[in-house]
């Protein structure tokens, strides 16, 4: 199985919990997600979905302008991003211990045969 | 940031990547891309073996995790319905272009507060033209009504460029007229011009302008009629002022009605004096019919020849000559 078709589907809840941590901007994300284990994450995606979150009222953004080179744009959660979330934690972990039993259960049989 | 300026090919990918988000509303793409140089350098700062994506690929990545609708494909929609959507996205790339250009970005911020400017202009020219089509123009004004018309027609334009008084339809109407007062406004201020200052009708060499006029109670005199002491008119009277400069009514290109209902103007006529020069102080004075020539000037009709104008009077009173005074004294 393709990790980068399974990280599609999480991608929105990983990046909140990465800038809840702590505000970043775009690639700075990026590299936190890749530090967690999150290797094949795009940089566009991570981008994109960093303004979807935006716009969808979970995130605050200000832009931070620099002497030396282009500005910089930083997200920071706010409280609809962590209501967002806490309940998308919930939903991962019953996910997450549904398909691990289903998964153990299946390879069961074989090991039992 | 670890360079001081941005690298030549992550301003060219930035720019690529922006042109294919070009059909997006222009604040969507500012939000979307807005630090992507400076994550772009940092990433490739930190990765020396990284090459920059397809700039087109990496769109498409970044609009779908953004949620929006992939690029719309314009050309399979028929040519009258793509070519509205190719000029949209031309105007969206002009203008993103623009924003990156401190100094047209300020251009255009001056241009957007000059728009009032704009209406009234274009509001003066269309009543110039409909007075001048009445022949009813003065000038760069108007005369009498045309003043009321044009203060109606400021407060439509206005109102039309302020986005009120909108109906269906009304974008597509500005647009032409728009285009039809930008085409129409040079012709229009050099055919004003050529009017007051026309120095091209010149035929049978009629010489230069003479500049002076004959006002009567400040209304301009544009022509003499003379009778002499019997009370028959005169034809072919030159006339001078008491400093012996000629008393002339009008320049060179100037016209005026050539019926009584201004149907047809005309130029007027100067006379030929045996010395070779011309005169127009010589009256009553003549008018030949005109027409209006390509570079928006006045010329003689060809073929056409000079009028007499009709005179106010066929005879007025006979003086009281002192020689027929005198003879009854005889």
């Amino acid at each position: 199985m393709d990790a980068t078709q399974l990280l599609k589907g999480v991608l929105d809840v990983a990046v909140l919990a990465v800038v809840e941590d702590e505000d970043g901007y775009g690639y700075d994300v990026v590299r936190r997600l890749r530090a967690a284990g999150l290797e094949e994450v795009g940089d566009a995606s991570v981008y994109g979905t960093l303004r979807r979150l935006y716009s969808a009222g979970a995130l605050t953004s200000y832009v931070v302008p620099s002497e030396e080179g282009p500005h910089r744009k930083y997200y920071g959660i706010n409280a609809q991003g962590r209501a967002t979330l806490e309940l998308q934690r919930k939903v991962w972990a019953e996910f997450s211990a549904t398909m691990n039993a289903l998964l153990s259960s299946s390879s069961q049989p074989g090991e039992a045969a | 940031m670890t360079t001081s300026t941005v690298a030549p090919q992550i301003v060219r990918f930035a720019e690529g990547v922006r042109a294919a988000l070009a059909d997006l509303p222009a604040e969507e793409v500012d939000d979307l891309t807005e630090g992507l140089e400076a994550d772009l350098a940092e990433s490739l700062a930190e990765d020396l073996r990284r090459t920059l994506p397809d700039p087109v690929a990496y769109a498409a990545e970044l609009r779908l995790a953004a949620g929006l609708p992939a690029r719309a494909p314009s050309t399979k929609r028929g040519l009258l319905r793509g070519l509205p959507d190719a000029w949209q996205q031309t105007r969206e790339a002009v203008d993103i272009a623009v924003r990156r250009t401190p100094v047209l970005a300020g251009a255009v911020d001056l241009a957007g507060s000059l728009r009032p400017v704009w209406w009234i202009v274009r509001a003066w020219l269309a009543t110039w033209l409909l007075a001048a089509f009445f022949g009813m123009e003065d000038g760069y004004w108007f005369e009498g009504v045309w003043w009321l018309v044009l203060v109606g027609l400021v407060v439509v334009s206005a109102q039309w460029g302020r986005g009120r008084w909108s109906f269906p339809g009304l974008r597509a109407v500005l647009v032409v007229g728009n285009v039809v007062a930008v085409a129409a406004l040079v012709p229009v201020l050099s055919a004003v011009d050529a009017r007051s200052t026309d120095t091209v009708y010149v035929e049978g060499g009629y010489g230069e302008p003479d500049l002076t006029g004959v006002y009567l109670n400040g209304v301009p005199v544009t022509n003499i009629f003379g009778f002499d002491a019997d009370g028959k008119p005169l034809r072919e009277v030159q006339l001078f002022d008491q400093d012996g400069n000629p008393l002339a009514t009008a320049v060179s290109g100037a016209d005026g009605c050539l019926d009584a209902d201004c149907e047809k103007t005309g130029l007027w006529v100067p006379s030929a004096l045996r010395n070779g020069t011309v005169a127009w102080n010589v009256f009553p004075m003549r008018m030949v019919e005109d027409e209006m020539d390509v570079n928006g000037g006045l010329r003689a009709v060809p073929g056409a020849e000079p009028q007499d104008r009709v005179s106010p009077y066929k005879r007025v009173p006979a003086l009281v000559t002192t020689e027929k005074v005198a003879k009854p004294n005889d």
